[in-house]
C-alpha cells in the first residue's frame, strides 16, 4: 500500500506540468489580448508607443517560453504573480476565494450524498416496487431541471411570495458562522440536489450489480440477516463507483459552480475564473488553475487510495 | 390575500400614515436628518467589481469605486440639483454643467492669461485620517496635488496626449497650486479636476502600495474598511470629515450614515430580488423591462427615470464598400422603423434621438425638430425612400454584410435580429456574428471589426463624445470615420475659450455627423433608479463628477424609524 | 443458470425485445414514446411549425397562449410553439450527437486504460487527470472564444468534456469486470485481446455504458443550457431550449411565464424521458438479470 501511495504522489508531478503548459498556452491563444482590453478602457486612441509601454510594464514582451519559466520558478518560491489589472498578488486573491468554494462544495457534496445514498440503496433493495419507481422518478426530475433555473426560482419566488430572499452579504465562517450558513445553505441545497440525482442512480445501479454477485448469494444462503449482508458486503463494493463519482465532481465543486455562485452572489473560484477570462488576466487564470488543479489531483489521489481500501483486488496489481 | 400581499398592504398603510404625519406641520424638506445606519447601494455598474485602487492604473471606474474616500479638486454643486430647486439632474456619465461646478478640495480658483494658467487655492484644515502602518493624520497640502498629478503623468498606463496641454504643475505655497498650460484646452478642468483620474492620493499611500485596498486613505467622508472581491466594498464613516451639508438652511456635519456598502451582484434576477427585499436600499441601473413587476411587488419604492448615458447604434465601416457611399448609410437608417422600436420593443421606454448629445447636455443638445431636415429624415421610417437610395447607389438587388455583437448583452442580442428583420425588407441581409466580450472589444481597438458593429458607447461629455468616435483613428471609432475637416473643427473647439461659441461649434458638428450617418442611429433606452423611501436627501442623482457618485451617496441619510415601521 | 426464455424462439429477437419492454417496463416504454415524439418533432420541425422560428412581429409581442399561438409569443412577437419545435431540433441534435461521441470516447479510453492496465493505464490516467483538473469552464470559454460560438463547436467541446469525464466510470466498471471468472477463462484459453474485449468484457459493461449514454444525452442538453446562461451557448436567434429558458424566459418571467414554462417543460420532459428509458433498457439488457425477477 505504501509504495502505491508513493507512486501515485510522484505521478502527480508530470501531470501538473503537462496541465500547466496546456493552460498557459491556451489562454494566450484566445483572441483579444489583455493589452487591447486595457487600452479599450480609455477614451483616447492608443498609438504604438503607448502599446509598447504597457506591454513592457506587464512583462508581456518576453517570449512565451521565457514567461513560462519565470512563472514556474516563481511558483516554486510560492509566488503566483500579480493580477494584471489589480496589481495584487494572485495567491492572496485565490486564498480569499478558496474557502468559499470549498465550503459550498463540501456542503453540497454532503447534502448530495445524504439524499442519494439512502435512496439509491433503498431503490436497489426494493427494485421495481412503487417505492423504487417513485424514488427514481424523483431523482430524474431533480436531474432534469437546469441548475440555473432552480437557483433563479429559489432566489426570486420567495421574495415575491413572502418578501424574503437569501442573504447576499458574504462573511467568513470564522467571523459569523450563523450568517455564513444562512447564505450558504440554499445554494448548497440547490447544488447538492442536482449532484444527488446522478449519484443516486449510480448507487442504485452498482448496488443491483453487487446484489447479484455470488458472494452475496452465499451470504444469503448462510442465513445472514439482510442488514448484515448489505452493510458488510454489498454497500462496500457499490461504493467504488460512487467514490469515483466524488472524484469526478471535484473539479466542478472546486473549480466552478459558476452558475450557483453567480445567482447567489458567492465570491468563489468559479466567478473569479469567469471574470479573469473575460479580462484576460493571465496570472490570475493560471494561478487559479494551478490551485484548482492541485486540489483536484489530491482529491483524485484520495479516491484511488480509497479504491484500494474498498476493493482488495485492486490493491494487488 | 397571500402573506406577501398582506405584508405589502400593511407597509402601504404604514407608509401612508407616516407620510401624512410628516406633512402635518413642517414640509418634508425640513426633516431633521438622523445619524446612523447602513446603506446598501447597487450602483449603475452593479455587475462589475472594482477594477483598481490605484489611480495610476488609469481605470475609468476609479471614481465610482473610491469616490467616497478620495476627493478631487472640483465636483458637482449638488445644490443646483432639481431636487433643491435648480435645473440639473446630474445624470450625465462624465459631464458637469459649467454653472454647477463647485470646489471640493479647492476653495477657490482663478484663471490668468499669457500663458493660460489656473491658480487653485486649497481649503485649509482638510485632513487625511490616520492610517496605521501607512501614515499619520495630517493636513492636505499643495504638494499632494502636485504629487498626484505627477504620478498620473508618469504612469506607463497613461492615455497618450491626455496632458499634452499641461506645461507644469507647482506648489506655490502650502495651499496654492499653480497649473501652467501651453495653450487653452476646453477640457482642462475635466482632465485633471473632476475627471475620471483626478483623485488626490497622498504619497504615503503610494509608497505603501496604492494598489492594495488595505493601504487606501483619502480626505473623503468615508474610509475603506473592507473589500470582499466579487461581493462588496464597505466604507465606514470618517468622523473628521471637513464638509457640512445644508438641509433646509441648516448646516449639518457630514456624513450621516455609519456605513455604506457598494454591492457587486452579477445576476439581474438576483439584484432585483435584493432590491425587492430591501437588501439593497438603492439600485441605480434598472432595465425598463423589470420596472412593471417591481412596482407591483414593491410598491413602496421611489423611482427616477433618465435617458441612458450611452448611445446604441450599428456602426458601419465607412472605409469598406458599400458603406463608403453615404446614400447606402442613409438608406439603412431610413429602413429601420425606429419609432416602432421605441414603442414596441422598449414599450415607450426610449427616446428616438439621444446620441451623440445627451438630452441633459444643456446648451449643447438640440432636439430632433431643431435639426436640419436631412437629419430628421434619418429617424423617420421610410422603406421606399431607402430602396430608392439603394437603387441609386446601384444596390437595388441588395447586399449582405456581417454585424458583430457582444453576446454579453442580452438586450443587444435581442435588438439585432429586430433590426435585421427591418433591413430584410429592403433586401439587405445581416449576418449576425456574436462575440464574447474580450474578443468583441478587441476587434474594435485593433480596428479589425466587421463592417457592422452593434455597440453601446458612453456619452461622457459634449466635446469627448464627438472626439472619441468621429475623429480620425480614435480608439472608440468603429466606423473608422475620418474627415480632416472634422478633425480641424474638433481641434479648434478645444482651443475655444468662450463656452457659448463652443456650444455652437459642437451643435454644428453634431448636425453634420448625424447627417453623414456613419452609424445606423438607434433609439436610446431609458433607465431607471429605485430606492426605498427611508433613504433621504436623494432623488436619483447619479454622478457628481466623472462616474463619481460618492458625494451624492455621502449626503444621504437613513430614516431608521421609518425603515423599522415598514418591516425591514 | 439458463431459462426457457433463452431457447430459440419462433419470434424475431426484436419483437421479443419490444414485447418484453412493454410488458415488463411499461413506464420505460412510455418514456421511449415521449422521447420518440420529441425526435419526431425535431426532425419534422420545418413541416410542423406554424411560423418560422425568427418571424418577428412587434405587434404580437408577449401574447398569452391561444389557438393562434399555442405557447404564446415572446418579446419580439415570435411564436413560442414554433420556436420550441425548432428548439427540439437543436436540442435533440446536440444531445444525441454529443452523447454518442462522448460515450464512444469514454468507452475507448475506459477499455484501454482499465483492461490493459499497467504502464498504459498509468499514462492514460495521467493525461485524464491532467485534463480533468481543468475547470470545465476554462476549456469551454477558451474554445468558444477561439472558434467562436456555434453549434458544431459546442457539440465538439461537449463531447470532449463529457467523454473524458465519463471514461473513469467505464474504467472502474472495466476493472471490476475484468476480475470476473469468465474473462479469466477466456484469457486462459488464449483468446486474443480484441476478442476478449468485444465478446466478454464489453457485454458485461453494457449496463454502465447504456446508463452513461442516456445520462450524457440529458447532460449535453443541460450543459448547453448552462452555457447559454453564461452567454456562451448557441447564440440567438437559435432557439435552443436552454437559450430560451435562460434568456427571455428569465427576463420576462413575470410578464410572460409561458416564455419559461414552454422550453422548461420541454427540456425537463426530454431529459426525464431519456433517463427513464435508459434505465428500462439497462434492466432489460443486463445479461445477469435475465432469468431473475
Amino acid at each position: 500500500m505504501g509504495s502505491y501511495v508513493l507512486r501515485r504522489l510522484l505521478a502527480l508531478i508530470p501531470t501538473l506540468l503537462i496541465a500547466s503548459i496546456i493552460v498557459f498556452v491556451t489562454i494566450r491563444m484566445i483572441p483579444g489580448d489583455v493589452i487591447d482590453l486595457m487600452l479599450s478602457q480609455n477614451d483616447i486612441g492608443a498609438d504604438k508607443r503607448s502599446r509598447e509601454q504597457l506591454v513592457q510594464a506587464l512583462g508581456l514582451d518576453r517570449s512565451m517560453p521565457d514567461q513560462y519559466f519565470r512563472w514556474i520558478s516563481a511558483i516554486l518560491q510560492g509566488d503566483l504573480g500579480n493580477s494584471l489589472w489589480h496589481s495584487t498578488p494572485v495567491l492572496r486573491e485565490v486564498l480569499n476565494r478558496l474557502p468559499v468554494t470549498f465550503e459550498l462544495g463540501a456542503m453540497a457534496l454532503v447534502i448530495g450524498l445524504l439524499i442519494a445514498l439512502p435512496i439509491g440503496v433503498y431503490s436497489a433493495m426494493r427494485q421495481d416496487t412503487p417505492g423504487d419507481l417513485a424514488a427514481r422518478s424523483f431523482a430524474i426530475l431533480l436531474l432534469a431541471v437546469p441548475s440555473f433555473w432552480m437557483g433563479t426560482m429559489v432566489m426570486v419566488f420567495p421574495s415575491i411570495w413572502w418578501g424574503w430572499s437569501p442573504e447576499i452579504n458574504y462573511v467568513k465562517f470564522s467571523e459569523d458562522p450563523w450568517q455564513n450558513i444562512k447564505q450558504m445553505i440554499l445554494p448548497a441545497l440547490v447544488l447538492g440536489t442536482s449532484l444527488s440525482a446522478v449519484t443516486m442512480r449510480m448507487t442504485r445501479t452498482m448496488m443491483l450489480e453487487v446484489l447479484r454477485q455470488d458472494y452475496i448469494r452465499t451470504a444469503w444462503a448462510k442465513g445472514l440477516s439482510e442488514r448484515v449482508v448489505i452493510m458488510r458486503h454489498a454497500v462496500r463494493n457499490a461504493l467504488i463507483p460512487v467514490v469515483t463519482l466524488i472524484g469526478l465532481q471535484a473539479p466542478l465543486l472546486i473549480g466552478g459552480a459558476v452558475i450557483i455562485e453567480q445567482i447567489f452572489v458567492l465570491p468563489g473560484m468559479g466567478l473569479m475564473m469567469l471574470e479573469a477570462v473575460n479580462q484576460r488576466d493571465y496570472p490570475v487564470i493560471t494561478g487559479v488553475f494551478l490551485v484548482v488543479g492541485v486540489t483536484v489531483m489530491l482529491i483524485n489521489l484520495l479516491v484511488d487510495l480509497t479504491y484500494g481500501l474498498l476493493d482488495p483486488r485492486v490493491r494487488h496489481q | 390575500m397571500n402573506l406577501s400581499q398582506s405584508k405589502q398592504a400593511l407597509r402601504s398603510i404604514a407608509l401612508a400614515a407616516l407620510l401624512s404625519a410628516a406633512s402635518l406641520g413642517a414640509t418634508a424638506q425640513a426633516e431633521k436628518p438622523q445619524y446612523g445606519g447602513t446603506l446598501n447601494i447597487g450602483m449603475v455598474y452593479v455587475t462589475l467589481s472594482p477594477l483598481s485602487w490605484d489611480p495610476a492604473d488609469w481605470a475609468w471606474k476609479f471614481g465610482q469605486d473610491t469616490g467616497l474616500m478620495y476627493e478631487q479638486l472640483f465636483a458637482a454643486d449638488l445644490n443646483k440639483s432639481i431636487r433643491k430647486g435648480g435645473k440639473h439632474a446630474f445624470v450625465a456619465d462624465s459631464w458637469l454643467p459649467s454653472d454647477a461646478i463647485r470646489g471640493e478640495l479647492a476653495e477657490s480658483w482663478k484663471t490668468m492669461d499669457n500663458p493660460f494658467r489656473v491658480e487653485v487655492k486649497l481649503r485649509k484644515g482638510v485632513m487625511f485620517p490616520e492610517k496605521p502602518g501607512v501614515m499619520k493624520a495630517r493636513e492636505l497640502v499643495a504638494d499632494d496635488v502636485v504629487y498626484s498629478f505627477t504620478r498620473l503623468d508618469k504612469s506607463p498606463k497613461k492615455i497618450p496626449t491626455y496632458f499634452d496641454h499641461v506645461d507644469k504643475v507647482e506648489a506655490k505655497d502650502k495651499h496654492t497650486v499653480l497649473f501652467t498650460f501651453k495653450n487653452y484646452n476646453a477640457e482642462w478642468d475635466y482632465r485633471f479636476g473632476w475627471g475620471y483620474y483626478s483623485a488626490i492620493v497622498p504619497k504615503e499611500v503610494s509608497d505603501a502600495g496604492a494598489g492594495n485596498w488595505k493601504n487606501a486613505n483619502g480626505t473623503g467622508p468615508f474610509m475603506l474598511s473592507d473589500y470582499v472581491q466579487g461581493n462588496a466594498v464597505t466604507f465606514s464613516k470618517n468622523n473628521q470629515y471637513w464638509d457640512k451639508e445644508q438641509i433646509a438652511g441648516q448646516p449639518y456635519k457630514m456624513p450621516f450614515v455609519d456605513k455604506i456598502v457598494y454591492r457587486t451582484i452579477k445576476d439581474e434576477a438576483s439584484y432585483l430580488t435584493a432590491l425587492r427585499t430591501a437588501k439593497l436600499d438603492v439600485l441605480e441601473g434598472i432595465r425598463w423591462s423589470a420596472v412593471e413587476e417591481l412596482k407591483k411587488n414593491a410598491p413602496g419604492l421611489k423611482w427616477k427615470r433618465s435617458v441612458d448615458t450611452g448611445g446604441t447604434f450599428v456602426a458601419m465601416r465607412v472605409d469598406t464598400k458599400p458603406f463608403d457611399d453615404i446614400r447606402v448609410r442613409q438608406a439603412l437608417n431610413m429602413a429601420v422603423n425606429k419609432p416602432e422600436i421605441v414603442q414596441q420593443y422598449y414599450g415607450g421606454n426610449a427616446v428616438l434621438f439621444g446620441y451623440p448629445m445627451h438630452p441633459d447636455y444643456a446648451g449643447y443638445y438640440e432636439t430632433l425638430d431643431q435639426m436640419p431636415v436631412a437629419a430628421q429624415d434619418l429617424f423617420k421610417y421610410n422603406p421606399d425612400k431607402a430602396k430608392a437610395l439603394l437603387a441609386e447607389a446601384g444596390l437595388a438587388k441588395g447586399f449582405s454584410f456581417k454585424v458583430q455583437v457582444c453576446s454579453c448583452s442580452p438586450d443587444h442580442m435581442d435588438l439585432l435580429p429586430l433590426v435585421a428583420a427591418y433591413l430584410e425588407k429592403v433586401n439587405v441581409k445581416m449576418e449576425i456574428q456574436p462575440m464574447e466580450y474580450g474578443a468583441f472589444l478587441s476587434a474594435m481597438t485593433t480596428k479589425t471589426n466587421a463592417a457592422g458593429y452593434l455597440m453601446r458607447n458612453g456619452h461622457t461629455n459634449p466635446t469627448t463624445s464627438i472626439r472619441k468616435s468621429f475623429v480620425t483613428k480614435q480608439t472608440w471609432n468603429p466606423s473608422q470615420y475620418s474627415d480632416p475637416e472634422m478633425d480641424k473643427r474638433m481641434a479648434a473647439t478645444y482651443l475655444e475659450r468662450d463656452e457659448s461659441k463652443r456650444q455652437l461649434l459642437i451643435k454644428l458638428m453634431t448636425r453634420d455627423i448625424v447627417e453623414k450617418a456613419p452609424y445606423i442611429w438607434l433609439p436610446t433606452p431609458i433607465g431607471y433608479s429605485a430606492w426605498w423611501p427611508w433613504v433621504k436627501n436623494y432623488d436619483g442623482e447619479l454622478r457628481a463628477g466623472s462616474e463619481r457618485p460618492g458625494p451624492i451617496h455621502a449626503r444621504m441619510w437613513v430614516d431608521q424609524t421609518m425603515k423599522k415601521k415598514m418591516g425591514f | 443458470m439458463t431459462d426457457t426464455a433463452e431457447l430459440p424462439s419462433a419470434r424475431s429477437p426484436t419483437r421479443h425485445f419490444f414485447s418484453r419492454l412493454i410488458h415488463e417496463k411499461p413506464v420505460g416504454a412510455a418514456a421511449a414514446l415521449v422521447f420518440l415524439l420529441f425526435v419526431f418533432c425535431g426532425v419534422f420541425a420545418n413541416l410542423l411549425a406554424p411560423y418560422g422560428f425568427n418571424e418577428i412581429n412587434m405587434l404580437e409581442r408577449l401574447k398569452a397562449p391561444s389557438w393562434k399561438y399555442l405557447f404564446g409569443t415572446d418579446n419580439l412577437g415570435r411564436d413560442m410553439f414554433s420556436r420550441c419545435l425548432y428548439g427540439a431540433q437543436l436540442s435533440v441534435i446536440i444531445g444525441l450527437s454529443a452523447a454518442a461521441l462522448a460515450t464512444t470516447i469514454s468507452v475507448l479510453i475506459g477499455l484501454l486504460s482499465g483492461y490493459l492496465g499497467g504502464k498504459i493505464d498509468m499514462v492514460v490516467q495521467r493525461i485524464v487527470d491532467a485534463y480533468m483538473s481543468f475547470p470545465e469552464l476554462v476549456i469551454l470559454i477558451a474554445v468558444v472564444s477561439v472558434v467562436g460560438p456555434g453549434m458544431l463547436q459546442i457539440i465538439g467541446i461537449l463531447s470532449l468534456v463529457l467523454g473524458i469525464g465519463g471514461s473513469r466510470i467505464i474504467r472502474s466498471a472495466v476493472i471490476t469486470a475484468r476480475e470476473n471468472m469468465y474473462v479469466h477463462a477466456a484469457q486462459s484459453i488464449g483468446a486474443s485481446t480484441p476478442r476478449v474485449l468485444w465478446r466478454h468484457l464489453l457485454p458485461n459493461i453494457m449496463p454502465p455504458i447504456i446508463v452513461l449514454f442516456t445520462t450524457r444525452v440529458g447532460a449535453a442538453i443541460l450543459i448547453e443550457s448552462g452555457l447559454s446562461f453564461l452567454g456562451l451557448g448557441v447564440p440567438p436567434p437559435a432557439p435552443t431550449w436552454g437559450g430560451l429558458l435562460s434568456g427571455s424566459g428569465r427576463t420576462y418571467m413575470f410578464q410572460g411565464p409561458w416564455l419559461a414554462l414552454a422550453p422548461g417543460l420541454c427540456l425537463t420532459a426530454v431529459v426525464y424521458a431519456t433517463n427513464v428509458f435508459g434505465d428500462a433498457l439497462r434492466d432489460l439488457l443486463d445479461p445477469r438479470m435475465r432469468g431473475s425477477k
